[in-house]
C-alpha cells in the first residue's frame, strides 16, 4: 500500500547508513507511514522518538529558544534524527553510528519541507 | 502511584506498566466485572462503576470485533480532549483480563501501547497455572440414570422424568 509519503521516506532510506524511516504523530507517539529495514521494531521507535521529541520542544520552549529545528541522538550502536513543525507529524530516522548525518539533516529538512 | 493488587504476582509488572507508561489510572479487572488491582483510584466506588463500565465496554467492542472482522478486538482507544483511555485484554494461564488505562499529555498512545505489550509479557511469565476446573456436578447422562435407579426403586417400567 502506497501513501502520500511513501517517496519521502524511500529517499530518506536510501541514503547510506538508514536503517528506518518514519512519520510519526507526535501527539499520539504512532506511525503515519515508516519504511524500515528488517528488524526494526518500528511501533517501538515511533513511540520513543515521539516522546523524546515532545520533551525536546518543551523543553526548548520553556528556555524560550523557539522551535526545535533538528534533533539527533547518539548511542553506542546508532542514532536517531528528528525533524518537526508547527504540527503533529514528525520525521524520523534511525541510522548506523557511521552515517553521514550532514547528508542525513539535509535530506530530512528537505522531506519536511515536502510534507509540511 | 500505588498499586492495590488482590493477587500478589500482578502488582509488580502493573507498578512497573504505571510508572513506564505514564498512566493516569490502571485497572486491572476479570471480564465479569471484577476489579483484580488498581491504580490511581482514591474511592471504592469510582473502582467499581469503572469495573461495571469497562467490561461492559470490553463486551461491546468484542462483539462488534467479532460482527466486523470475525474476531475480538484487541484495543480499544479513545482520546478525549485531556484524557484519553486505552482498553486491551491480557490472555494468561490464570485466564484473561481486561486492562483500563487512563494517561493524559504526559504520556500518548504509542508510548501506552509499547508498555502495555511489555506488560502482556510479564503477566503471561508470572502467571500462576489456572486451577483444574472441577468435575460437573451433574454427569452428562444424569437424568438416564435418574430414570433407570426410579424404576428400579418402585419395581416398574422405566419412569420418564423430563423438564417441562
Amino acid at each position: 500500500m502506497t501513501s502520500p509519503f511513501t517517496s519521502v521516506l524511500d529517499l530518506l532510506t536510501r541514503q547510506r547508513g538508514v536503517r528506518a524511516s518514519l512519520i510519526v504523530s507526535e501527539r499520539d507517539g504512532v506511525i503515519v507511514d515508516s519504511s524500515l529495514r528488517v528488524g526494526v521494531d518500528g511501533d517501538r521507535i515511533a513511540a520513543l522518538a515521539a516522546s523524546l521529541y515532545r520533551k525536546a520542544r518543551l523543553s526548548a520552549q520553556a528556555a524560550q529558544l523557539g522551535a526545535v529545528s533538528f534533533l539527533q541522538l547518539d548511542a553506542e550502536r546508532g542514532r536517531i534524527c528528528a525533524v518537526g513543525g508547527g504540527g503533529d507529524l514528525v520525521i524520523v530516522v534511525v541510522t548506523d553510528p557511521q552515517a553521514n548525518v550532514g547528508l542525513i539533516r539535509m535530506e530530512l529538512l528537505k522531506a519536511f519541507e515536502s510534507v509540511a | 502511584m500505588k498499586i492495590a493488587a488482590v493477587e500478589a504476582w500482578i502488582a509488580a509488572p502493573l507498578q512497573r506498566y504505571v510508572d513506564e507508561a505514564r498512566a493516569r489510572l490502571a485497572l486491572l479487572l476479570h471480564p465479569s466485572g471484577q476489579a483484580i488491582a488498581q491504580a490511581g483510584f482514591t474511592r471504592r466506588m469510582d473502582v467499581m462503576t469503572a469495573c461495571a463500565l469497562a467490561a461492559a465496554s470490553h463486551a461491546t467492542s468484542s462483539e462488534l470485533g467479532k460482527y466486523v472482522d470475525g474476531k475480538p478486538f484487541r484495543g480499544l482507544h479513545y482520546a478525549g480532549p485531556e484524557k484519553q483511555l486505552y482498553l486491551a485484554t491480557i490472555e494468561t494461564r490464570a485466564g484473561t483480563y481486561i486492562c483500563l488505562t487512563v494517561f493524559d499529555d504526559e504520556s500518548s498512545l504509542g508510548l501506552v501501547r509499547m508498555y502495555f505489550d511489555d506488560l502482556v509479557r510479564e503477566l503471561t511469565t508470572a502467571a500462576p497455572v489456572a486451577p483444574e476446573t472441577p468435575a460437573p456436578a451433574l454427569t452428562a447422562d444424569f437424568e438416564a440414570e435418574l430414570n433407570k435407579n426410579l424404576a428400579m426403586l418402585f419395581g416398574r417400567g422405566e419412569v420418564i422424568i423430563t423438564n417441562a
